[in-house]
């Protein structure tokens, strides 16, 4: 009974908690400003709005169904390894530790810059590395034929709502927690050692303030069938959910673009910048969708099944289209 | 002194009228059995405050220089007048006394921990390592620069450490509350007017070091009574003079009044309402043998100051681990990225200064943790942990380390690095974290990592984008 009131917990954490993706806020921030557009912009009644955004075939889909097991499967199991997870604490002190053998930056140099400067400095540091670490990592998902294993996982949805944000590989989860951790700490330790103590991070509601602002601006859009674009100037800057969407399309000449979370500058950077398109889409992963989603069990398993025989083939002189088993969505294109 | 003690005993009763009587510490009635004298306050603890005396002295000697006789006289105690050093009177803080012996004749040396200190080099007993400090103070006047210890510091915090922390919780609070040990229902020694357990408990607070009204006081209060800034307040019965015996501020609680005043801990009154408290539960044994009941709270009362008292300590190793650690920062700052490369009169003159506050810093702590060792808790692998991190020196901008001592002359070990060094101090800040939970956390230096690390939130998560 305690496990299960734990569980109860946990899951009903993700509502309640600012510093989530899902908080109850954010959601309904998300809904406002979804009816909002369909029915100034898109010239829907609020009735048919309302109709559309809640449309049964989206929210009861099997992909929106396996969207909620996966949710509370993965709650589950990161809750029994957070313990055994390195914590950003860790790495934050071992590179204080290591930033103090060094001699190119000198301990406490910023130290009289003021509070101010001190947590703006810091809070938009630990923004643009933590936006872009997410693109990177994003990148690689899509890049490497192993990782893109297990982030197919993700891209298996065929139905888009804020839930499917969850809707991840644990494998790919590990990653991501770590890629966390990693910012947190070198974000952390740096600035402590050269601003002192008087590092703080500017927050609203004690949530990071860009944080607050993408979430609290429809952050939960991205994964939706509503198409809100920006304009080309604002998308050039910002990632649109209409640019995310156009991530998760089928048609392969949107395959591998707009990896950017909160910002699209590393996409032009990188050449992976798209703006958004007024078309419909359809998402997930083309032929593979359905044996890849056949079954809960099957998604999970899929990704070590397929690196497995990709291995054996390799080890038994294998074939061009065994290889192609666990190519890249860029492989795939080609 | 019979007119003195009138006096304070009035003094004290119209602070108490205007105070909780809890909150001063005494006077207590005479409970002996068949006492016929004349006394009517059975508390006395002027062995501990001559003891008090003599150590302020004792540092102001070894801060000025003075010989090693001069410093042997405050630290074994001498025949006939014993010139008070510390505190002296001014116009705006006048004393009571100026001849230590007329207070109490007594020593230090007497009252040293017997024990050996593994992490001062030569494996010596507490009191032998004082000895050697102050015999290494003669010699070099004060401060060693070649190892990097500042005597003044070295031979003051491990005196409060290894005289008064360790009398009153290894022993005085410790075995003379047994049962056996120093009863209730006889005198402490023949001829005297308090009983065993009243004067044992006297004693522990004499070596505690707070003023008797000082828990009617507020942390800035007490504190800048023992900086001698505050004469008003410490006059607590108005004769116009600060009556060290029972007025002054001393030693850990002038420390914990220190700390208490960031607003975070509230050492000084925890501690002394303790002393108070278990005070009561003797007196109102009247004369007789402790019951179980009674010694069980008395004990209670003893555990409470002394956690505390430990955590005073704790507190102030991790202050100073703090200052150690930014001193080393100043120390390289001094040395222009490389420490060969000091040149000029002046910028060898800054970085030698620098190296003597780092050393003064590091005196304070190493005074400190070695404290830590001398009140009767075997600290165990905490101890180790931190010996090992505090070091028997402080690590020396040309790399040597002091590691021992060897036919009365410090060994060192080379190519030890400053940079190494001030990373075991955070570590030695966190240690004090974990394992004494320290609240007040002066010149905090791991906090912020924490404290950042909260606010972020862990990334434990299955979201992806």
């Amino acid at each position: 009974m305690d496990v299960l009131t734990t569980i109860w917990a946990d899951l009903a954490g993700q509502f309640l908690d600012p510093r989530k993706r899902l908080f109850i806020g954010y959601l309904l921030a998300s809904l406002v400003i979804a009816l909002v557009w369909m029915c100034l912009l898109q010239r829907y009644s609020p009735r048919a709005a309302l109709r559309t955004f809640f449309a049964r075939d989206i929210w009861a889909s099997r992909s929106s169904r396996q969207d909620v097991i996966c949710f509370i499967l993965n709650r589950v199991l990161f809750r029994t390894l957070a313990p055994v997870l390195v914590t950003q604490l860790a790495i934050a002190t071992l590179i204080f530790h290591l930033l103090h053998k060094q001699d190119i930056l000198a301990l406490g140099v910023l130290e009289s810059a003021g509070y101010w400067i001190a947590a703006g400095t810091f809070t938009i540091f630990f923004f643009l590395l933590d936006d872009f670490s997410r693109f990177a990592l994003h990148l690689a998902l899509h890049r490497i034929p192993w990782l893109w294993a297990f982030h197919k996982f993700h891209h298996s949805a065929e139905t888009l709502t804020p839930l499917t944000v969850t809707r991840t590989h644990p494998v790919e989860g590990l990653l991501f927690t770590m890629r966390s951790s990693l910012v947190q700490g070198i974000s952390i330790a740096l600035f402590v050692f050269l601003f002192g103590n008087q590092v703080d991070l500017l927050t609203v509601f004690g949530v990071n303030i860009f944080l607050f602002a993408f979430n609290a601006l429809g952050s939960n859009l991205r994964h939706s069938h509503v198409a809100i674009r920006y304009p080309a100037f604002l998308e050039r800057v910002l990632m649109s959910p209409a640019q995310h969407q156009l991530h998760h399309s089928e048609a392969t000449r949107h395959y591998d673009r707009n990896f950017g979370v909160a910002l699209s500058v590393w996409d032009r950077l990188f050449g992976s910048f798209h703006h958004s398109v007024a078309e419909s889409m359809t998402f997930g992963i083309g032929h593979e969708t359905g044996r890849f989603t056949r079954s809960v069990w099957s998604m999970y398993w899929s990704p070590f099944r397929d690196i497995w025989s990709r291995c054996r083939r390799r080890l038994q002189g294998g074939s061009v289209s065994g290889a192609r088993l666990l190519s890249s969505r860029r492989d795939r294109e080609a | 002194m019979k007119t003195r003690t009138l006096l304070l005993g009035f003094g004290l009763s119209v602070v108490a009228a205007s105070a909780h009587a809890a909150d001063i510490y005494g006077p207590f009635p005479v409970t002996l059995k068949g006492y016929q004298g004349e006394k009517t306050n059975s508390v006395s603890y002027s062995g501990q405050v001559a003891r008090q005396l003599l150590h302020n002295s004792l540092k102001k000697a070894v801060s000025s220089g003075a010989s090693l006789d001069e410093m042997n006289s405050y630290f074994n105690g001498s025949d006939g007048t014993l010139v008070l050093l510390d505190p002296k009177s001014s116009d705006s803080f006048k004393v009571d006394v100026t001849d230590i012996n007329s207070v109490s004749k007594t020593n230090l040396s007497g009252k040293a921990y017997k024990g050996i200190i593994s992490g001062w080099p030569g494996n010596m007993t507490g009191k032998e390592a004082l000895e050697s400090m102050i015999s290494m103070a003669a010699e070099t006047g004060g401060y060693d620069a070649k190892h990097g210890y500042d005597y003044t510091q070295l031979v003051s915090k491990f005196t409060m450490g290894g005289v008064f922390y360790h009398q009153a919780c290894d022993n005085y609070l410790d075995e003379k509350m047994n049962a056996d040990n120093k009863p209730n229902d006889k005198p402490y020694k023949d001829g005297a007017y308090y009983t065993g357990k009243e004067h044992s408990w006297d004693e522990a607070f004499g070596y505690w070091g707070a003023a008797a009204h000082g828990a009617t006081m507020t942390p800035k209060q007490n504190y800048d009574i023992a900086k001698k800034k505050n004469m008003r307040d410490a006059d607590a019965n108005g004769d116009g003079l600060v009556n060290l015996k029972s007025e002054m501020n001393f030693a850990h609680a002038y420390y914990a009044s220190g700390f208490d005043k960031g607003g975070k801990t509230d050492y000084y009154n925890t501690i002394t309402r303790a002393f108070i408290d278990g005070r009561q539960v003797i007196t109102d044994a009247n004369g007789e043998k402790l019951t179980d009941a009674q010694r069980r709270e008395v004990k209670r009362h003893a555990r409470t100051v002394c956690s505390n008292w430990e955590k005073v300590i704790a507190e102030a190793v991790f202050k100073y681990a703090g200052s150690v650690y930014k001193n080393i920062e100043a120390v390289k700052a001094t040395m222009g990225g490389n420490m060969w490369k000091v040149s000029g009169s002046s910028a060898e003159s800054e970085h030698k200064a620098a190296v003597k506050k780092y050393a003064k810093y590091w005196g304070e702590l190493a005074g400190f943790s070695l404290s830590l060792h001398t009140g009767g808790v075997n600290l165990g692998e905490i101890g180790v942990k931190m010996d090992r991190l505090v070091g028997m020196g402080p690590v020396m901008p040309d790399g040597t380390q002091v590691n021992g001592m060897s036919d009365g002359a410090y060994s060192v070990a080379t190519g030890k690095s400053l940079d190494k060094f001030a990373v075991h101090m955070l570590k030695i800040q966190k240690l004090m974290a974990d394992e004494f939970d320290v609240a007040a956390m002066n010149n905090d230096q791991i906090s912020g990592i924490a404290n950042l690390a909260e606010k972020l939130g862990s990334g434990t998560s299955a979201e992806n984008d």
